[in-house]
């Protein structure tokens, strides 16, 4: 019975993450974020710094779920990795040429430095040149069709949801989705 | 190749297969395309990475929602104001500005203020009868609720949702109870996830509360916006006097 429960809760945060539920989203960004916050600023970091490595860390974490390369237990799982992978990239940070000038290792009081520490967590799933121009198109795209493109493939609400708050028929609708979407590809070729 | 050419016939169908949306069929003609068309893989992978690229960035406007929040919650309690030198002329200027601005957010915040107080009402709650309820933590919420111990109906529900994030039913009475306990704007997430269901029975409900949770946030705009979804009379009454 506790097996079966277990499976359930692993099942439920999984397809909460999978699906972009913003309530699930919110809670692990606001119970996290104060922790890696710490050890960047005790570790020679701004807040700015923690944020940006949070936000990395984060996206890295969402996108590992989403791809099942990380299947956690339940909630406290996620928040441990989380932090592992937050650590891991500050860790980079600090071991970067820019930082080794200015830092010595003594200072750096919350963790020591060990080599190997990865553990093989694959994190870098920003770093396909590709996707960084897809995402700045995307940035940079119009409202009406970002706001399009965010319904369908980020809130990932039915078509008829969409047609609906669009007040326009599925058909409309869906050559809408395209023409947004040929929009934004546009403008990721011309950045590159 | 040029990725750019792709008619919206090929795009949706590329689309279906990487959502997982195509029929048995349809996915084994698409997986025989794959292997013997020149060039298809590359326009699937291309769309692929499209699709996940809107998703991530989308993610990552939305976690700079996340950090202001934080933000805002720890600078109202930790910032002490700091003055080191007196400009007497700034503090003038500063002044007449806060207060220009004060009388005008306290004139507006009071006629919508009075407007919620004057048309919100907790929802009544659903039945609670007593006997074999296979929801027994539920609905011993749902007699807290009713009592108006919002904090206690609240910890049940909030460990409830851990578990259930898309159950309308939880998330609408979280709403209804955070409203009730004056904390619309975090009433305000748990409604819109129940107006994403197509097919909850809380939907006027939903949009009506939604409605009167950014009224009392001072969002005029955008509860005219969730009014107008309402179907209720009270929402369409409301709707009147702001317009």
């Amino acid at each position: 019975m506790r097996e079966v429960y277990k499976t359930g809760q692993k099942l439920q945060i999984v397809s909460a993450i999978k699906s972009n539920d913003s309530v699930t989203l919110r809670r692990i960004y606001t119970s996290n974020y104060p922790k890696v916050e710490t050890l960047v600023l005790k570790n020679n970091g701004t807040k700015d710094h923690a944020k940006d490595i949070f936000q990395e860390a984060f996206l890295a974490v969402w996108q590992n779920v989403k791809q099942d390369k990380f299947i956690p237990q339940n909630e406290s799982s996620i928040n441990g990795y989380l932090y592992t992978i937050a650590k891991n990239k500050w860790m980079d940070v600090l071991r970067s040429q820019g930082y080794k000038k200015t830092v010595i290792a003594s200072q750096l009081s919350y963790f020591e430095i060990k080599d190997g520490e990865n553990n093989g967590i694959d994190d870098d799933i920003l770093k396909d040149k590709r996707l960084e121009d897809v995402m700045l198109a995307f940035k940079d795209l119009g409202d009406a069709c970002k706001s399009i493109l965010r319904m369908f493939y980020f809130e990932k609400k039915s078509m008829n949801l969409i047609a609906e708050e669009l007040k326009l028929d599925s058909a409309s609708t869906r050559n809408k989705k395209y023409r947004c979407m040929q929009k934004l590809r546009q403008i990721a070729l011309k950045n590159n | 190749m040029d990725l750019r050419n792709i008619s919206q016939e090929e795009f949706e169908i590329i689309e279906a297969y990487l959502t997982d949306t195509l029929s048995d069929e349809d996915s084994l003609k698409f997986e025989d395309r794959l292997k013997n068309e020149d060039g298809f893989a590359t326009k699937v992978e291309d769309i692929r990475t499209v699709l996940t690229g809107i998703e991530t960035q989308a993610l990552k406007e939305q976690l700079d929602h996340f950090h202001h929040d934080l933000s805002t919650d720890k600078n109202k309690t930790t910032k002490k104001p700091k003055v080191k030198s007196l400009n007497w002329k700034r503090i003038t200027v500063a002044a007449a500005l806060i207060i220009a601005a004060g009388s005008f957010w306290f004139l507006n915040d009071n006629t919508n203020e009075r407007l919620y107080a004057k048309y919100f009402t907790p929802d009544p709650g659903l039945p609670t009868t007593m006997g074999s309820n296979e929801n027994y933590e539920f609905y011993e919420a749902m007699v807290s609720y009713k009592q108006g111990n919002y904090q206690d109906a609240l910890n049940t529900w909030k460990n409830q949702l851990k578990t259930k994030t898309t159950n309308d039913t939880l998330n609408y009475f979280v709403g209804s109870a955070l409203l009730a306990y004056k904390k619309e704007n975090e009433a305000i997430s748990y409604l819109l996830e129940v107006t994403k269901q197509a097919n909850t029975t809380f939907k006027n409900e939903a949009f009506y509360y939604l409605g009167l949770a950014y009224l009392k946030a001072n969002n005029k705009n955008e509860a005219i916006n969730f009014l107008k979804k309402s179907d209720f009379t009270k929402a369409k009454d409301l709707l009147k006097k702001l317009n």
